[in-house]
């Protein structure tokens, strides 16, 4: 069954080379449609199938797909399917005004491409080697995409992104390294002592000191990925510079992948060094990303900057939900980094319609865009709430049940303190887009799209999105929560 | 590789090696030309090779001989070559003037932080006397030495060096360590490395720009 998950990445990567050697950019586009959306029906099969039977594996856990693989594998590819989307109404909305030549729009999906394979396949592997290949291959398609549309920031934005990603991540490998070491005193042959099954297995006979130093310089490395404080410096710069529909990959995609191994190695530390101290790291991540998320956030005039921010906030709580521990904390921590995948997916892609019609970005130069555009407008309000965690969404589930965690596991003080940040979130937040949204009608509009074929792709994804957040906040499908409740049981 | 001492003929090489490596690291940081940057990583990555040639022939290994090759070949060669021509000649770099701290200070920072690798990881499973227990050490000083030059330097030439030096590290680490990854992984690495060099000597020289020239005012030159 190793082909199904294979297949997975490869229609991507198939979309890659359509737009490497098709002529009209819109047959980029469409590949990556195509592609993107055959890669989410085969995820969610393949997750189906891992919640039923035992993982999808290959010798040396290459391929090893299991329900926590599998989550991250459907959240991934919701994410590439949305933006995939909307990345075509965008790039023809751009290549239209000249801001973008067909060379670069073909480059772009291109990159796309090689992007969504590689982290759909990352989120495919348990084996310690590979993942940091795959997100090491991630962030360097990722970072085509970044300075794409020309500007000085932007390849600005672009080299301190690869700068950062790549020390981060060598730092990853050195844990790896690490946690190989621990292992060598165990039978077994390499390709075992990096496979995280095996690791998982063996978790109690692991060296204990080069397991938390692997551990530690894990968290760190892939922590630079999922922007945690303070190895998040390169994340605001990259998502505002990017082109929406990339920076909707970024975060409601890319963090992800680098939680997903943040967590594969927390679920070793747990098994094997206790609890305490991976819950302890993972706290001290957390509460120091939700806390610059959030001060950051404060009086931010870019509202990409500030949704930027604003990720980084939330990669904060999905720490101190795995730091909570518990059935309810992971389950919380998994639930919101769908919740968040969902939501931040609507405000970059929305957003991005609201930069393109008003050729900024700067909300004091923006005004009343629920009243010139209505649709995008209200898309973005929604969006603005549910990220907020404001009920009836699925985010307030989520963040809910992270309390929940807290004062089960007798913290409430670090429960007021992240419920007091957040409230500071709210108003930092609503403070900037209300302006912006509801205000006085401001700045020069202009349609960016033409043709119902545009309008639709930008506005539908997004629509959907926004429809799946308020009924994940509503109900939790069986299917669903299988995945989950199987996931949390392997990270305990 | 795990039994292997210092005091076996294999072990006094890799040993030896391995030290060198560690102070090609150090001559780079302390260098202040881009030229002398590419020499020192030059010299090192030949070293390395040597190191995973070693390896290679006590081990018996067909992997690690692979190995060997490709860091020669791509690490010792065409990755210095090719940043020499693209880099240092045609952006006419010489001296390397934006540094965050001054030479000794940096080198002062880099001897601690080589103390710190000794004290801070101690291969706890190991006995004195293996190789691995002096070697592992030495990679995480190599790998923090290399962090160094990315922070302090300013210069992207000199950030991107820094990264490769850190790579290197990794590298002497794994091969002493655990004789080597599956041979899958390092090939893998290999590619990262390669196209992770590429997009930044894309990105050093400004060839992003000009693949597709934009309307003018709006291209964005950078130094």
């Amino acid at each position: 069954m190793v082909w199904l998950p294979a297949l997975v990445a490869a229609l991507p990567l198939g979309s890659s080379a359509v737009a490497a050697f098709s002529v009209r950019t819109r047959c980029a586009a469409l590949a990556a449609v195509a592609g993107a959306a055959g890669s989410l029906v085969l995820a969610v099969v393949v997750a189906t199938l891992a919640i039923a039977g035992p993982p999808i594996a290959s010798a040396g856990a290459f391929v090893y797909v299991d329900s926590l693989g599998g989550f991250f594998l459907v959240t991934v590819a919701v994410v590439v399917l949305l933006a995939s989307l909307g990345s075509s109404s965008y790039l023809a909305a751009e290549e239209r005004s000249g801001q973008l030549s067909a060379r670069r729009v073909r480059i772009y999906f291109g990159a796309f491409g090689l992007f969504a394979a590689s982290m759909l396949a990352a989120v495919e592997t348990a084996n310690l080697g590979l993942l940091f290949i795959l997100v090491e291959a991630a962030t360097l398609a990722s970072v085509v995409l970044v300075p794409l549309e020309g500007r000085t920031e932007g390849l600005e934005a672009g080299w301190r992104y690869v700068i950062i990603s790549s020390l981060g991540i060598t730092v990853a490998l050195v844990g790896a390294l690490f946690l190989f070491y621990s292992a060598s005193a165990l039978p077994g042959g390499a390709e075992a002592h990096l496979a995280w099954p095996f690791l998982l297995a063996h978790a109690h006979q692991l060296a204990p000191t080069a397991l938390r130093l692997g551990f530690l310089l894990g968290v760190v490395g892939y922590g630079t990925k999922v922007g945690l404080a303070p190895m998040h410096t390169w994340l605001p710069d990259a998502h505002a510079e990017a082109p929406a529909p990339a920076s909707a990959m970024l975060s409601g995609a890319l963090l992800n992948v680098g939680m997903y191994a943040i967590i594969r190695l927390l679920a070793i530390a747990n098994r094997g060094l206790g609890t305490q101290y991976g819950g302890r790291t993972m706290l001290i991540f957390g509460f120091l990303s939700v806390l610059v998320g959030v001060v950051f956030m404060i009086r931010r005039r870019d509202f990409k900057r500030l949704f930027a921010y604003s990720s980084v906030e939330h990669m904060g709580i999905i720490a101190v939900g795995l730091g909570f521990g518990g059935v309810l904390g992971i389950y919380g921590a998994l639930l919101h980094s769908l919740n968040h995948s969902l939501g931040k997916t609507i405000l970059f892609l929305s957003g991005g319609t609201v930069a393109l019609a008003y050729g900024s970005r700067r909300t004091d130069r923006l005004g009343g865009v629920v009243g010139t555009m209505p649709w995008t407008g209200a898309l973005l309000f929604g969006a603005a709430l549910a990220i907020l965690g404001a009920p009836p969404f699925g985010l307030f589930i989520s963040e809910f049940t992270i309390v929940r965690a807290g004062l089960v596991g007798d913290q409430p003080w670090l429960v007021a303190l992240l419920l007091a940040l957040l409230a500071v979130a709210f108003l930092a937040f609503t403070r900037t887009v209300g302006g912006m949204l509801l205000g006085a009608p401001r700045g020069v509009h202009r349609e960016p799209y033409h043709g119902a074929r545009e309008h639709l792709l930008a506005v539908v994804p997004s629509a959907v999105a926004l429809v799946a957040l308020l009924g994940l906040g509503l109900w939790i499908p069986s299917w669903l929560n299988s995945l989950l409740t199987q996931s949390v049981a392997l990270v305990r | 590789m795990q039994e292997l001492t210092l005091a076996s003929p294999g072990g006094a090489i890799l040993g030896l090696d391995a030290v060198l490596i560690l102070l090609s690291a150090l001559a780079c940081l302390g260098s202040k030309l881009f030229d002398r940057y590419l020499t020192y990583y030059a010299l090192q990555s030949v070293l390395l090779a040597v190191a995973a040639a070693t390896a290679a022939y006590l081990e018996r290994d067909a992997a690690l001989w692979v190995l060997a090759g490709l860091t020669l070949a791509l690490k010792g060669w065409a990755i210095p070559t090719a940043a020499r021509h693209w880099l240092v000649q045609r952006l006419d770099l010489k001296r390397d003037s934006g540094t965050t701290a001054g030479l000794s200070l940096t080198l002062v920072m880099g001897t601690a932080l080589c103390a710190f690798a000794y004290l801070a990881v101690s291969p706890e499973r190991l006995a004195h006397g293996l190789l691995a227990a002096s070697v592992v050490p030495i990679s995480t000083a190599v790998v923090l030495l290399g962090a160094l030059a990315m922070v302090v330097r300013r210069h992207r030439v000199a950030q991107l060096i820094g990264w490769l030096i850190m790579e290197n590290g990794v590298f002497l680490g794994a091969i002493t360590l655990t004789a080597s990854f599956p041979l899958i992984v390092e090939v893998g690495i290999f590619f990262d490395l390669l196209a992770g060099f590429l997009i930044m000597l894309a990105m050093t020289t400004g060839v992003a720009e000009r693949v597709s020239p934009l309307p003018a005012g709006r291209s964005g030159q950078d130094s």
